[in-house]
This record gives structure tokens, sequence and C-alpha cells, in this order.
């Protein structure tokens, strides 16, 4: 057998709740689409539709400009800041 | 003209005072070079999510406005040479939907800066609630 997917493969959570425009500054909604350590999550594993893939990319990115979400988050700044701004 | 939506970080070892000063310069800027300023959003004091120059808080400000597109190149560049601003992120809002959503965001905000006004109502009344039992018991 296979590895145990970690992930369930679901349908694009955005096109069920018909997002057709999404805030970089309202930085608590993109959780759903970054990792633990803000990476922008694959599409394989959130399920979202290419077309909303790429709305929440440029949204990510402008976030990160705003310094609302980090670029990175190093072994330093996860002790002083878990998710200290996105809640 | 086109819908824009300015977002800036003014820095955070500025007084009140001057945070308010360095914010109605930004929106100076704005209007000298023909803009038309909708509404604006004062997100106030918070933690950045990265240190810029050194400084771990800033004071959010967001600026909703509408000016020829010609302008923005000009607006930017008085930005930058600003010292008060660790950091400026200018949006464009273009095609169809999404100014929709320009106009949503607006209206949003506008609502927003009117309900405190009623808000305070009930908070004083929950107060005043607060207090009669207390003076109940101390009679």
């Amino acid at each position: 057998m296979s590895e145990k997917r970690k992930y369930k493969k679901r349908f694009c959570k955005y096109c069920e709740s018909k997002v057709e425009f999404m805030d970089y500054k309202d930085a608590g909604a993109l959780r759903f689409s970054l990792s633990e350590r803000y990476k922008i999550m694959p599409r394989r594993l959130t399920g979202n539709c290419k077309k909303h893939q790429d709305m929440i990319t440029i949204v990510i990115k402008r976030a990160r400009a705003a310094a609302l979400v980090p670029y990175t988050v190093t072994r330093k700044t996860v002790v002083s800041a878990p998710f200290e701004n996105l809640r | 003209m086109r819908h824009y939506e300015n977002l800036v970080i003014v820095k955070p070892t500025l007084t009140a005072e001057e945070i308010q000063n360095s914010v109605a310069a930004v929106e100076e800027i704005i209007t000298a070079n023909g803009g038309e300023i909708a509404t604006t959003n004062a997100m106030g004091m918070r933690k950045l999510a990265y240190p810029i120059n050194k400084n771990e808080r800033g004071y959010y400000h967001v600026v909703y406005y509408s000016v020829a597109p010609s302008s923005i190149s000009e607006i930017e560049r008085r930005f930058r040479i600003n010292e008060d601003l660790l950091r400026f992120v200018t949006i464009k809002y273009d095609t169809n939907r999404e100014i929709k959503a320009w106009n949503q965001l607006v209206d949003k905000m506008k609502k927003s800066a009117s309900t405190p006004a009623k808000e305070e109502a009930p908070a004083e009344a929950v107060a005043e609630a607060q207090e009669a039992p207390v003076e109940a018991a101390a009679e």
C-alpha cells in the first residue's frame, strides 16, 4: 500500500463560498493557504482550484510586503512570535 | 481616473501627534497630485511580521483613492523621500471585479467609521448596569 495521504483531497474552499476577491489586509483569512512556517500551501494539499490559487498567491505576497505575514520563519522567530498577528 | 489603495506603515518611534501629522502629509501628497480620497482606515499600531529597519512595530494606515494612473509614479516617489514611512504598498484596482471589491471595501470602511458612535451608547448602558448593582450592594 502506498503511504497514507496526509491531507484529504477536497473541493476548492473558495469556490464553495464564492469568493471573488481577497483582501490582503485580512491576514487571518490567509491562514488556510499557509503552512505552519508561512509557506504557501500547494494546490494538491489544500484542494484549491487554479483560479483561486493564483489569487491567493498574489494576495499572500502582498501581505508579506506589507509585513502582515512573515516571509520566513526561522527557529528564532518561531519562539518569539507564534501566530501572534493572525489571531 | 483609476481606483487605488495605499497602505502606509509609519514609524512607531514618533509620538501620537507626529504620527497623525505624517498620516495627514501622506493624504496631502495624494490630494496634491489630483487624487480624490474616498475613505481612510487607521488600522492602528500593530506588531510587524518581521522587523523593518530594526522596528518591531508600526502604525498602519490605509487610504482608498482614485487618481489618474500617470500620477502614481510621482506619489510613490514622494513616499520614498518621506522618512517617516517604513513601508508603503500601492494596490491597483483595475478589472471590473476588483473595482466592485474596491467599492465594497470603501462602503465597509465608511460604515465602520460611522458605527463606533452607535456602539458607544450600548457600552455606556452596560457600564451603568454594572455600576448599579455595586451601588445597591454598598447601600
